[in-house]
């Protein structure tokens, strides 16, 4: 489903963010990416959504080598992966349904069908009734929620998460875990990029561990083992 | 259609979202445009005043039909002759009933009124003098004077006609260059205008991209707000335009040289020109205001970049 072969980043000034990195993730996996920050985590998956050219090497992202998609091409690509971070991203003039609603618009989707499949991923999420709410007026929890509703809404077949749970208190991240959980389960791939060493050891699941830019272990079922502690 | 509908609906809740931005747009683009329009139209007065003396012609000497009381039927064309004959004439040009007729139809096109009180019959011959040197204007009236039997009026252009005739081939072009330059305003102001309401919503964009929103569907939004900025700047324009000129619209000044008409046609024919031109603006505006925004990065950049080794 993902596969990075040698992959090479170089930021302007010559950083280098992430260094002959070859993985291969399979479908319906989910992977942590773990590591202390600087570790090259986030580059991953800026690289896996095309938002940075990679400097070598070749990713290849739902059957497509995204290192040779034209620039037009690119926004199919992102159509296959949703996307969850940290600061939530949504729309604060939109409310919960049309934040979600507005991942099926700008696909061009028919009015009638958008509003069936909001609900239903509205239900999902546990935000049912919470759909004409604004996002100011939702929990941290409660927003990052809406935030995976919209980038599942289009049921793709990978999801990419950075660092999900940075801004929620441990409580609020196991809902949020489990809630990626059930979406793993239906055969999405999840990519996390997390440095939350409890989620980590709790969930069991495979586990690509990144420090300056060098992988340096890739288990099947790994725990957040490293030196470094982070904060 | 409905989806036409959505990207209209998104169009106009982003304008109503940044009023102040789109005021500005529209305002920006209004006083280019009425400036240009402006100029323009005071082009158009000038030219249709010195219609007449295109040409550096000095004088004007109206002549009697021949056939008319001790009008020989050659007296036109003996007059002709004699006059470019005279030292102070540089170049004479004889204007029949038919020229002249022409010239009157060119200059009343648009006051039917007046078109039908004449008629060819009543407008009379003329000989048309340009001076070696404007000085010598009494001189050569003198002499037109004694040919009373065929002349019957003579007319000087006075030096403030003198001056406006010269300046208007100057005023053509720096009207032209004005519009020009203005026209190029206009377009930068919306893309500044659109680049603004690009960063007012940066996140959004942002978002879009990140759902895969495709760069059409971004853009169009953008596209019709610079449209719709430039087609109202510009329809502000030319009516402000109008407005001004109203008072002086279709009258006819008693003054002899000079006549104030701006015609209804050619508000109609340039408005719509310049309220195209806007719209086009605008497209063009928004074009260039999103292009940086837009661009997708290329995949890879190998080649471009080598790769620290690990120490």
């Amino acid at each position: 489903m993902i596969r990075l072969q040698d992959v090479t980043k170089v930021y302007d000034g010559g950083t280098v963010a992430v260094r002959d990195l070859s993985l291969d993730i399979q479908k319906g996996e989910f992977v942590f990416l773990v590591g202390p920050s600087g570790s090259g985590k986030s580059t991953v998956i800026r690289l896996l959504l095309r938002e940075e050219p990679v400097t070598r090497g070749h990713i290849w992202v739902a059957g497509k080598d995204t290192t040779t998609l034209p620039s037009h091409k690119v926004p199919f690509l992102r159509r296959s992966v949703g996307t969850v971070f940290q600061d939530f991203k949504l729309l604060p003039n939109k409310t919960v349904a049309e934040n979600v609603a507005f991942a099926l618009e700008v696909l061009g989707r028919p009015k009638s069908a958008i509003g069936q499949q909001v609900t239903q991923v509205l239900q999902l999420v546990g935000l049912e009734n919470k759909g004409d709410r604004y996002p100011r007026q939702l929990s941290g929890g409660e927003q990052q929620r809406v935030s995976i509703a919209r980038a599942f809404v289009n049921r793709p077949p990978i999801m990419l998460a950075d660092e999900p749970s940075g801004n929620l208190d441990p409580g609020t991240s196991v809902g949020i875990m489990r809630l990626l959980d059930r979406i793993n389960r239906t055969g999405t791939t999840i990519v996390m990029a997390t440095h939350d060493h409890a989620i980590v050891n709790a969930m069991r699941r495979r586990v690509v561990q990144l420090d300056e830019g060098l992988m340096l272990r890739d288990e099947p079922v790994g725990r957040y083992e490293t030196a470094e502690v982070e904060a | 259609m409905s989806r036409f509908a959505y990207l209209l609906g998104e169009t106009l809740q982003g304008m109503r979202r940044n009023v102040l931005v789109v005021v500005g747009a529209v305002l920006a683009v209004f006083v280019s445009l009425s400036l240009a329009f402006g100029a323009l139209a005071f082009n158009q007065v000038v030219r249709v005043n010195t219609l007449a003396w295109q040409d550096g012609v000095h004088i004007i000497a109206f002549l009697n039909d021949p056939g008319a009381s001790g009008v020989a039927p050659d007296a036109h064309e003996r007059l002709t002759n004699d006059v470019q004959g005279w030292g102070e004439v540089e170049r004479v040009r004889y204007v029949d009933k038919a020229g002249a007729w022409a010239e009157f139809q060119e200059l009343f096109q648009d006051r039917p009124d007046i078109l039908e009180l004449g008629n060819q019959a009543q407008l009379p011959a003329s000989l048309r003098i340009e001076l070696t040197d404007i000085d010598l204007h009494d001189s050569v009236e003198l002499r037109l004077a004694q040919e009373q039997q065929t002349v019957s009026r003579v007319s000087v252009a006075s030096n403030a006609i003198q001056q406006i005739s010269q300046i208007t081939r100057v005023l053509n072009v720096v009207g032209i260059g004005l519009s020009l330059i203005l026209g190029i305003a206009a377009v930068v102001l919306i893309a500044n205008t659109i680049r603004l309401a690009i960063y007012a919503r940066r996140d959004e964009i942002s978002i879009m991209k990140l759902v895969g929103a495709s760069n059409w569907f971004i853009r169009v939004p953008f596209i019709l707000e610079g449209m719709i900025e430039g087609l109202f700047g510009a329809a502000l324009a030319v009516f402000a335009v109008w407005v001004a000129a109203r008072p002086l619209m279709g009258s006819v000044s008693q003054v002899e040289w000079f006549r104030i008409t701006l015609s209804s046609g050619f508000f109609l024919r340039w408005g719509v020109l310049f309220v195209l031109f806007g719209a086009v603006a605008g497209i063009l505006g928004s074009f260039l205001g999103l292009s940086r925004y837009l661009k997708e990065t290329e995949g890879t950049t190998t080649g471009r970049e080598t790769v620290p080794e690990l120490v």
